[in-house]
């Protein structure tokens, strides 16, 4: 009996929670006409035109174009976070370096709101012609990837037993060749999940996306709200739609099959941070 | 560790590139910040600004739309944060036996917390729409009447929902975890005791969550505090500003209005408030910790 309350509970929430997804995922197989007279939850004579059109490239808008920047902009934001973050994070957790100056400090700029960095960042890209680049909006992802990949890494490195610096050090390993060859193959599962958290945050970056870029390096959540700015005969529905369930797909995917891995982390970074 | 001495040369080289990263991209911008902040500057003069010393901070002080925006983004973290936590924690809680045995119901729940904030905005202004969206068609087809949802009576509200219903998954894991990781030791001996369900949940369970509801209420807080994306495509700042969080007043002060110097005192400002009270959080919980031990 409490069992089947339970399982109505969660119907409920499943469907409140997931409810924008599930009406733009229906939307998107709607003819405009069947739009028009049917804005239900369910479609009379589905259609796979919209998704035609999202691919239809015009001088105004290219969906290929956002993809592309987004995919580069998100590997650049995430791999250049890990890189800077994992030889950092063995400083801080076996040198025990910066670890009350350096780690409050990046843990912190998780919670501070990004925007005012942005002004000055703005100004300073214009000076280094970095504006509405794709390696400008990666440089700044890093920065919003920073927090998570380090919390992650330090926390990994902490758990491993010391014995195993301790028996390179003995074979005369430095302390770079440790990193490399024995932590950085251990910790592989850690720097494997802040990767792939990396890449779903700055996928779905969207302030950085709107300040620092205009046309040429614009990001697919930046380049989705173009396709809502009317062309004459006000917005497209089932187009935008469409080019909404294209975007939100690639984290959307890559969640499903880690969602272990970052439930898991989501909890770290939030109880550590 | 002994070793630290000997080698802490060779830590400092590890933990070089982040650091010259951090004072290139975050502490270059904060000088220009603080500069800027204190001068007459304009789009044509960006080079050469001239120190006036605190103009800019009079005029955000004396801007009615910088208390208004303030309101807002701490009237919305609060709200959210509270939603949040409060509906996560009874759906943690009660769903976790279905969970437990079937993790893919938590794939299904985590569902929004992997779309992107903007994205969810933007689907929210078809959900709404009131020609092409489901929920105020069904809203006349059912009780013959609907709201304008993004209208200035009910625009706050409708955003408060649409940020809540994004992020209780992710309270709702976090209670999730915690919960599982109550030592089953402790429940049998309490329900030895003779202790009820409710006084369990009350007196030994909630107790031993509470870490973990302080952290989530001030995680989402925070970012509620500082929300921008999904307010911005759905009202941006709204009818008479009345929904534009600091972050928009600051995004729209520079890129709408020109005004250099206000958005730059403005985010001075923020800057010196969000630093202040994390130092400060983290000093408190530092202290908690030494106390335990």
């Amino acid at each position: 009996m409490i069992n089947a309350l339970r399982w109505l509970v969660f119907a409920i929430a499943a469907l409140a929670m997931n409810f924008p997804i599930l009406v733009t995922l229906v939307t998107s197989f709607k003819s405009a006409r069947e739009l028009s007279t049917n804005p239900g939850l369910w479609v009379q004579a589905p259609t796979l035109d919209n998704y035609l059109a999202v691919f239809q490239v015009s001088d105004r808008l290219n969906i290929f174009l956002y993809l592309l920047n987004s995919i580069t902009v998100a590997l650049i934001g995430t791999t250049l976070a890990v890189a800077l973050a994992l030889p950092a994070a063995y400083a801080i957790a076996r040198g025990r370096l910066g670890e009350r100056t350096l780690l409050p400090f990046i843990v912190n700029l998780r919670a501070v709101p990004l925007i005012i960095f942005a002004i000055p960042l703005y100004m300073m890209f214009q000076w280094l012609a970095l504006l509405d680049t794709r390696l400008g909006l990666g440089l700044i992802l890093s920065i919003v990837n920073l927090p998570l990949a380090l919390v992650i890494l330090v926390n990994a490195i902490r758990d491993l037993p010391g014995e195993l610096d301790e028996a390179a050090l003995m074979d005369g390993a430095n302390r770079r060749q440790i990193l490399l060859r024995v932590i950085a193959p251990v910790c592989r599962p850690a720097i494997v999940t802040s990767l792939i958290f990396g890449f779903i945050t700055a996928w779905n970056e969207f302030l950085f996306g709107l300040m620092l870029t205009t046309s040429k390096a614009v990001p697919i959540t930046v380049g989705a709200s173009f396709f809502f700015a009317a062309s004459g005969g006000g917005v497209q529905w089932g187009v935008a739609s469409a080019v909404m369930v294209v975007g939100a797909l690639p984290p959307v995917l890559l969640g499903l099959i880690m969602y272990r891995q970052i439930s898991g982390s989501m909890t770290a970074g939030a109880v550590k941070g | 560790m002994n070793t630290q001495g000997a080698h802490s040369s060779e830590f400092r080289l590890l933990a070089m590139p982040l650091v010259l990263f951090l004072l290139v991209f975050l502490g270059f911008p904060a000088i220009v910040n603080l500069i800027y902040s204190v001068s007459d500057v304009s789009f044509e003069t960006l080079r050469q600004p001239r120190i006036t010393g605190l103009s800019n901070f009079a005029a955000v002080w004396n801007d009615r739309a910088f208390w208004q925006a303030s309101w807002f983004s701490f009237r919305f973290g609060a709200l959210t944060a509270l939603l949040e936590c409060a509906l996560g924690l009874v759906l943690a809680i009660f769903l976790s036996p279905l969970i437990e045995r079937r993790s893919w119901l938590m794939a299904i729940l985590m569902l929004p917390l992997m779309v992107a904030p903007a994205l969810v905005g933007l689907m929210y202004r078809l959900v709404l729409h009131e020609f092409a969206g489901p929920v105020p068609y069904y809203l006349w087809a059912w009780f013959g009447t609907s709201v304008s949802f993004l209208g200035p009576t009910s625009a706050f509200w409708t955003l408060i929902v649409v940020e809540t219903l994004q992020w209780t998954p992710f309270a709702l894991l976090l209670f999730y975890m915690a919960y599982r990781a109550i030592p089953t030791e402790i429940v049998e001996a309490s329900a030895m005791d003779g202790a009820r369900r409710w006084h369990l949940l009350w007196y030994v369970e909630l107790p031993l969550m509470a870490p973990t509801i302080v952290v989530a209420l001030l995680i989402r807080f925070i970012d509620g505090f500082r929300v921008f994306d999904n307010v911005y495509v759905l009202t941006g700042s709204g009818p008479g500003g009345s929904t534009a969080s600091l972050s928009i007043y600051i995004y729209e002060a520079f890129f709408k209005q020109g005004a250099i110097g206000k958005a730059v005192a403005a985010s001075v400002i923020l800057f010196a408030v969000s630093f202040a009270v994390l130092y400060g959080l983290n000093f408190i919980a530092s202290r908690r910790k030494g106390a335990l031990r």
